[in-house]
């Protein structure tokens, strides 16, 4: 602890030699340049200050730790500018407004964090709303390249579950859900290194989710995902989901609808949404097989379950991964309506679709109704023979094999009756 | 030791096992897809490939059972046996009295009870059997069908296979349930042969099994036996591919003298012994 000895030096020297600076600051009447007439007081580590409601707050600063940051080179009161009244030195008893204005020097940030949701929280008085220093730091700010810095690319997410994984801080600000720790780490995101919290959010003018100019608004999502991966935002924007997102419909998908949100996860790894061992199961049963949206859009209900009952959804309910789910008929990115010409189940694109399967498919494979549902009600005229060769059948069953029990039982009744007498 | 009755010879008895382990892994395999997460599915699902394997080994016994249908077509046709087997399994009027008698037997209608005597092969075995030869049918034709899917949709409608699949997981459960409720009655669940049937095994039946269910086939087989004792010569070819009677006294010990007697027997045969 090299900097409590060279401390405990500097406070001896101070005690005599704080009177004459103290003194030649009077008389001159200029702020001081020099840090250690600062320092002298500051240094000590135990120097605290009781606020209104009790609470013990350190004023301590380290010395090494300021002159190794970013603001080395600057003095005390080039920040501190509000500490010109002398008197705060006389003794070192009045308290001080020791409040910073970065805004002098950061004017561009400081305009964004302006705009932002942090800056409105403290306008709202919160508590524990983010200032300049709850990412920056204090005494010890660092450039961001340095792999120290809190707000290095390395440490920013650390930075900010301080608060966001923190389950009580995320409960009293109402912020809906804290992040587990971590979360984020083990994404495919996190793992990169290279993305990290605000390459989605936002830093200085981070936004709310119901902010509009919010980079994670709701339809904003497809381009802030875009910035990294282009291709896939225009696949998807012109996709049935991306135009019906863009137009604000709350329950249309986005890229975090199938994909996640904090913990997105590799295609391969079997606790990804969109793994292909999920996506028929969980991912787009969600919204197809939901009520509510079937409803709303006027779908039939009834795809997946009619899915369910093909071969392909058998089959894949087994795990059979080479059976067809629904991105292999419908696409990906870029499903589209069956009526644009486009789509991969556009009628005359069908063939082509099947056939990426079913090499030597032709033309009267891709016709016919896929989702069917059999009903003796059915629209389609297979659906209602289909409902009618079940009824038979079931009826057959039961006719024979209700007789054939119970002619069995009778005779199964009738032996054992007579071998017991 | 009871008389025995040669009920299947060893080529029938393969042909059971053949079809009894086909039979099986088909309706596994079968229903495996139809209720791909239930729990018993699992072992299959579970494996890498599971359900790709389970598919190849289904059409594979498939192909089996197909196979062995033919064969046995071709037993039918040119042996003898084969075209007796045909002859008595052609239904008549005397089935369905022996089906109605025995129902109104168990039913305590007949009282006392009347004594049916049934033809080599009876009522239920009948049912079956022709049940059987449907079933096969059907399914061999709908299976196919599902296979060879794009060879079929050239030239008929999507419906058609849909209709297939239906008849085809309809069959499937009909036979299963068939084997289960009328076939392992008959041959295990019954009180008169429980714990098991040994016939597939051992291909006999006992004089008392032959009473209970083939008891007319028993009064002709005796009949002929008399008639093989007084005619000598003229109706011995073996009951006409029916099922004979074995020669009861197999498990002679072995006698020193008998032996000697044999190579005596045997060199005066030789003596006499004049050219074909």
């Amino acid at each position: 602890m090299r900097w409590r000895e060279k401390g405990s030096k500097i406070w001896v020297v101070s005690r005599g030699i704080l009177p004459l600076f103290l003194f030649l600051g009077l008389t001159a009447g200029v702020a001081w340049s020099d840090n250690s007439m600062c320092l002298g007081c500051h240094q000590d580590e135990s120097l605290k200050k009781q606020d209104a409601r009790g609470k013990s707050t350190s004023l301590f600063v380290s010395e090494t730790g300021f002159k190794n940051s970013v603001h080395g080179s600057l003095s005390c009161s080039d920040c501190h500018t509000r500490i010109k009244d002398d008197a705060h030195a006389e003794g070192g008893k009045k308290a001080a407004d020791r409040r910073v204005d970065c805004e002098v020097c950061h004017e561009k940030a400081a305009k964004e964090y302006q705009q932002g949701l942090h800056s409105k929280m403290i306008m709202k008085g919160t508590e524990r709303a983010a200032y300049c220093n709850d990412c920056h730091g204090k005494h010890n700010i660092l450039p961001s390249k340095d792999p120290k810095s809190m707000t290095n690319v390395a440490n920013i997410a650390k930075t900010c579950e301080r608060c966001h994984s923190d389950v009580e801080f995320v409960k009293a600000h109402a912020l809906g859900a804290a992040i587990p720790k971590e979360e984020f780490k083990r994404s495919v995101h996190g793992q990169t290194g290279d993305v990290t919290c605000i390459n989605c959010h936002g830093s200085h003018s981070l936004r709310s989710l119901i902010d509009p100019k919010s980079t994670i608004f709701r339809s904003n999502i497809p381009q802030t995902c875009g910035s990294c991966h282009s291709e896939i935002t225009k696949e998807f924007i012109e996709s049935v989901h991306g135009v019906l997102a863009a137009r604000g419909r709350a329950d249309s998908p986005t890229c975090t609808t199938c994909h996640g949100i904090h913990g997105i996860k590799a295609k391969i790894d079997p606790d990804s949404p969109v793994n292909e061992r999920r996506i028929a199961k969980t991912t787009c049963p969600q919204c197809h097989a939901a009520e509510r949206i079937s409803k709303e859009y006027a779908l039939t209900a009834s795809q997946v379950k009619s899915y369910y009952d093909t071969f392909h959804g058998l089959s894949y309910r087994g795990g059979d991964t080479y059976s067809a789910n629904c991105a292999s008929c419908h696409g990906v990115h870029d499903i589209r309506s069956a009526s644009d010409p486009k789509s991969m189940i556009y009628k005359d694109n069908l063939q082509k679709t099947c056939g990426s399967c079913h090499p030597g498919a032709s033309e009267n494979f891709a016709k016919g109704k896929m989702h069917s549902v059999a009903s003796i009600s059915g629209e389609d005229f297979g659906e209602k023979v289909v409902g009618w060769v079940r009824i038979v059948y079931i009826l057959l069953i039961v006719g024979v094999i209700g007789g054939l029990t119970f002619f069995n039982f009778m005779d199964w009744l009738r032996r054992t009756i007579d071998r017991a007498h | 030791m009871t008389k025995k009755y040669l009920r299947m010879t060893l080529n029938e008895r393969f042909q059971h096992l053949n079809l009894f382990i086909n039979f099986t892994i088909l309706v596994i395999t079968g229903f495996a897809l139809s209720y791909s997460t239930a729990f018993w599915v699992s072992p299959i699902s579970d494996l890498p490939l599971g359900m790709t394997f389970r598919g190849f080994l289904h059409r594979l016994c498939g192909v089996a059972t197909v196979t062995l249908g033919g064969y046995h077509l071709l037993y039918l046709a040119f042996t003898a046996r084969g075209r007796g087997i045909i002859k008595d399994m052609i239904p008549g009027l005397k089935d369905a009295k022996d089906l109605w008698e025995t129902l109104k037997n168990n039913l305590y209608i007949n009282r006392p009870a009347k004594e049916l005597k049934m033809p080599r092969f009876n009522f239920r075995e009948k049912l079956e059997y022709l049940g059987l030869i449907w079933g096969t049918i059907v399914m061999t034709v709908t299976g196919f069908i599902l296979w060879f899917k794009t060879e079929w949709l050239q030239f008929f409608p999507m419906w058609t296979w849909d209709v297939a699949r239906a008849i085809h997981f309809y069959e499937a459960i009909l036979a299963t349930l068939t084997i289960i409720v009328w076939h392992f009655y008959s041959v295990i669940f019954n009180p008169d042969v429980y714990p098991m049937s040994w016939a597939w095994i051992t291909g006999n039946l006992t004089e008392h099994e032959m009473k209970e269910e083939h008891g007319l086939e028993l009064e002709k087989i005796k009949a002929q036996e008399k008639g093989e004792l007084k005619e000598f010569g003229e109706a011995a070819a073996v009951g006409g591919g029916r099922v004979y009677p074995l020669p009861v006294s197999r498990e002679r010990p072995f006698s020193l003298r008998r032996l000697v007697g044999s190579v005596k027997d045997l060199n005066e045969t030789m003596k006499d012994w004049k050219g074909v």
